[in-house]
Formats: structure tokens, sequence, C-alpha cells
């Protein structure tokens, strides 16, 4: 055989391989392993998201952040409470509460990681 | 999966697979794993790797094929691109055996096949196994894998001039035992 037909023949035949008797179930294992990888992959993400967001709040928290933004931002915060009264009158005893404005930044906070973890797990989805 | 999805996705064409397969739909991958794992398995056995072997190392190249799946543009086959993938998973796993990777280097000099009967005519699978390792590892890797002898050098890590003259010698070795149509299991079955 001529060097060209013995390459041609060998593309051939190592195109023609026998198909297994076990490639049903070739085909399961993999797809087991890929559906184990993915869940492994979606808690590996929705526990990064938690950790982030827990840290996130936990810092907010410790290095007063809330007061901070207040005193640098008085504006904004009186904007932010007069919105509050107008859209929820009856919110005035959140903003009067021992809490205050601070109770409010925490639940903006917590919504925050809340969305971050709803858009991760969309993210993961699509 | 129900019977009408695994119709609807076997009537499917590879790209067309892989395209779902790159928006997260498992199914779809799975599909095409079954579609070519024997050829991957097939390739895999031919290059040397034990059957044992080769079931795992199939697994982890489909695996790593399904990660990167947004890399096939459907520009060769699919087959041909996780064949591909399967054949430098091969090499990595080969090259980490210190033994296999000293006789490779030493095959250059030492002819380690086996005396071969002229007379006799063989399958692929074994005139492949009367090959010495590097040869059946550069003539798999470039007729079977569809690696260039340049990719195939780099994959092995070994220099060009090297490839050439192991798949010369193992494409020597090949014509005499490969009958002149290839198709010597089926002349065997038919001669009874």
């Amino acid at each position: 055989m001529a060097e060209m037909e013995v390459e041609r023949t060998l593309e051939r035949l190592f195109a023609r391989a026998p198909e297994s008797s076990d490639a049903e179930a070739f085909a399961e294992r993999v797809q087991r392993r890929l559906d184990r990888g993915w869940a492994a992959r979606r808690v590996l993400i929705g526990a990064a998201g938690l950790v982030g967001g827990v840290i996130g709040a936990s810092q907010l928290i410790m290095f007063n952040l809330f007061s901070r933004a207040e005193a640098a931002s008085s504006e904004s915060v009186q904007v932010l409470t007069s919105g509050v009264r107008q859209i929820a009158p009856q919110a005035e005893w959140l903003l009067n509460g021992p809490a205050g404005i601070e109770a409010i930044w925490l639940v903006a906070g917590l919504a925050v990681v809340a969305m971050g973890l709803v858009l991760t797990r969309i993210i993961e989805e699509f | 999966m129900s019977r009408a999805e695994r119709h609807r996705l076997s009537s499917l064409h590879d790209v067309e697979l892989a395209s779902l397969a790159a928006s997260g739909d498992r199914q779809a991958f799975g599909e095409l794993v079954r579609r070519h794992g024997s050829a991957v398995r097939a390739l895999l056995r031919r290059m040397g790797i034990s059957a044992t072997e080769t079931d795992d190392l199939a697994q982890d190249a489909f695996i790593s094929a399904f990660e990167s799946i947004a890399e096939f543009r459907g520009e060769g086959t699919f087959g041909g691109w996780v064949k591909k993938i399967a054949a430098r998973a091969c090499v990595r796993r080969i090259q980490k055996d210190k033994k296999y990777r000293s006789r490779l280097e030493a095959a250059d000099l030492l002819d380690e096949s086996p005396p071969e009967d002229p007379g006799r005519r063989m399958d692929l699978d074994e005139a492949l196994k009367g090959l010495g390792e590097a040869e059946r590892l550069c003539v798999s890797l470039c007729y079977g894998a569809g690696l260039s002898h340049a990719e195939a050098a780099e994959a092995l890590n070994l220099p060009l001039g090297t490839v050439k003259s192991h798949v010369k010698r193992g494409l020597d070795k090949l014509r005499a035992r490969l009958a002149p149509d290839g198709d010597t299991m089926e002349g065997r079955r038919g001669n009874g």
C-alpha cells in the first residue's frame, strides 16, 4: 500500500469504532457524574452567597456603618425617611422605635443579600 | 427522561445538542455521550490504555468536554473534538507514569515491537498491539484523534522529528500488517 493509502485506511479504521455493549450504561455513568457535579456546584454557590451575605451584614453592623452613613449623608437619610413616611405612614413606629433608621438599613442590607442569592440562582439556572 | 424527550434528543444533530448542552442541558449532553462514548473508549484502548482505566479516562474526558462545551463551535465534528480532548487527557495520564515516560523517550533508539509474521493479516486493534508504545501512541494521536504531527509533539512534549519518525515507523509496520482494504475482521468472519 502507498503511504497515502495507508493513511486513509488508518483514518477510516480508527473512525470505525465498534459500538460498545455498555454504551447506554456508560452514558448514564457520565450523566450521573454531571448531575453530582451540578448539585455540588449549586450548594457551593448558595453557600458562598450565604457566607458572603453574612460577612457583609456583620461588617455593616460591626463597623457601625449605619451611623457613619447617617452622618455622612444626613440629607439622603432625611429623603429616605420622608419617603418611607410618605409611602407607609404606619412605619412611623419603626423609625421612632429603639432601632430607628438602623433597622431600616439592616432590612435593606438583608434584602440586598437575598437579592444576591436569587441572582446567583438565576445565573446558575440560565 | 421521558421517551418523547429521548426521541426528540435523538433526532437532533450533534451541533444542536452541543448548543443545548452549552446552555446547561445535561440530557442533551448525555445524548452526545451515548453517540460518541464507544468511539472515545475505543480510541483510548487503541492508545494502549487498559480496559479498567479507559472507562475512567473517557468519563473524565466527557466531563471536561461538558465544562468547555462553549468552545465547540461546530467547525469540526463533535466526535473529533471530544476525541482530541480524550487523547490529550490520555497523554497527560501517561506522562504521570515515569516508567512509561522514560520508555517513550528511549523508544527512539529501541524497536520494542514483537517480530511479525509477514503472511498474517490483522485488524486494526491487533495490528496496533504489534507496535512499540511510542509508535502506537503517535499513530493513534495523529490518525485516531486527528492531531497534526506538531500538535502530537506538543502534547507528548517530544521533538517534532521524533514524533514524525515514530509515525513513519508505525505506518511502515501497519502497512505490512493490515489488509489492503483494511477490512480483515469482516473478511475473517466471512470465511467462517
